[in-house]
């Protein structure tokens, strides 16, 4: 915690908190990364379930780069978040289950992506449901972060 | 309209809050993230499909045809009703926070465009993009129709995530003296 609270006092986390539009920038590319990351995950998921069933599947891998551009600028954006406000994220059990979930629906949309075009249309089904559910797990579980801190700020905590 | 009448707009609008018992569910334990969260999950189904049709229509995975991934749109139209349902909670839960918030004013701006753009889209080059195949290009009419649509549901995400920074400096609101 004395770590976290000298952390907080560095110049960069101090930037990140205080300076005029940096903070609102940053949540709003999280946001930006989130719809793209999560969305078109999703949109890959929906049609390995059937949906839009004239695009071939094994074509949706195409979109796979925008996930990936997405990511990026969430895992950016969120370190930058993590700095702002560090001991909020870590000292939170939520903020590790976002990362499993994290990790988990990335995990499931590549190999999904993977085996699109194998014929065994039961399996990547299965896939896709806990994709989605892995991915909406990480949109509720980051949402519900900004309720379920217990110390938002370790440098008032020490003192 | 009078700046009186003006200022008082949220009245009503709190009064059928109150009423309605919207506001006692809205904060009400966990109503509120809970309803965040189906806002966020709206946002990324209507991103994610909608998006990645005007993408394929600015050049994006040729190798699709449009008209097949158009059906992936109305689940996108279905993320869009989720996020007016839970849009219209927050809204009459705490009309102050919204009605005079430029971030929000900015946000239905731009939620307007998307839709008259929308309207454009099914009016005018629609037909053509359903009945194009894998490989075909989109008309220019349609990639600049795809263009907006991107711009501006890209800017409606970041005003509503602005919203958060409630009666912003005045320096956000540059048509304020």
């Amino acid at each position: 915690m004395e770590w976290l609270a000298w952390f907080e006092e560095t110049a960069l986390s101090t930037w990140v908190r205080e300076e005029p539009w940096v903070f609102p920038f940053i949540l709003s590319v999280h946001a930006l990364g989130m719809g793209l990351s999560a969305g078109v995950s999703t949109a890959i998921n929906l049609r390995s379930l059937g949906l839009a069933p004239r695009v071939p599947v094994e074509l949706m891998k195409r979109f796979l780069p925008l996930v990936w551009i997405g990511f990026s600028a969430n895992t950016l954006s969120g370190v930058m978040l993590l700095i702002g406000y560090p001991a909020k994220a870590l000292t939170n059990w939520l903020f590790y289950g976002k990362l499993l979930f994290l990790a988990l629906g990335v995990w499931t949309t590549i190999r999904l992506c993977r085996q699109l075009g194998n014929p065994s249309a039961e399996a990547n089904k299965k896939l896709a449901v806990a994709s989605l559910l892995c991915w909406a797990g990480v949109i509720v579980a980051g949402r519900f972060l900004a309720y379920t801190y217990t110390i938002l700020l370790a440098m008032w905590w020490v003192e | 309209m009078d700046a009186a009448t003006l200022n008082s707009l949220h009245v009503p609008i709190t009064e059928f809050g109150v009423n309605s018992g919207i506001h006692a569910f809205m904060n009400s334990a966990w109503a509120w993230p809970a309803m965040e969260s189906l806002h966020f999950l709206g946002l990324s189904l209507l991103m994610g499909t909608v998006g990645i049709f005007d993408l394929r229509m600015l050049g994006l995975a040729r190798s699709i045809s449009m008209a097949a991934l158009h059906k992936l749109v109305p689940w996108g139209v279905a993320g869009y009703c989720v996020n007016v349902s839970s849009g219209f909670l927050f809204f009459v839960s705490d009309p102050t926070q919204y009605l005079y918030n430029p971030a929000f004013q900015l946000k239905v701006l731009c939620m307007f465009i998307a839709g008259v753009n929308m309207v454009v889209f099914y009016l005018t080059t629609a037909k053509q993009i359903k009945a194009s195949d894998a490989g075909d290009f989109a008309p220019l009419n349609a990639r600049i129709i795809a263009a907006i649509s991107l711009a501006a549901w890209s800017s409606v995400i970041v005003f509503g995530r602005l919203i958060t920074f409630h009666r912003p400096p005045d320096h956000w609101c540059f048509w304020c003296t």
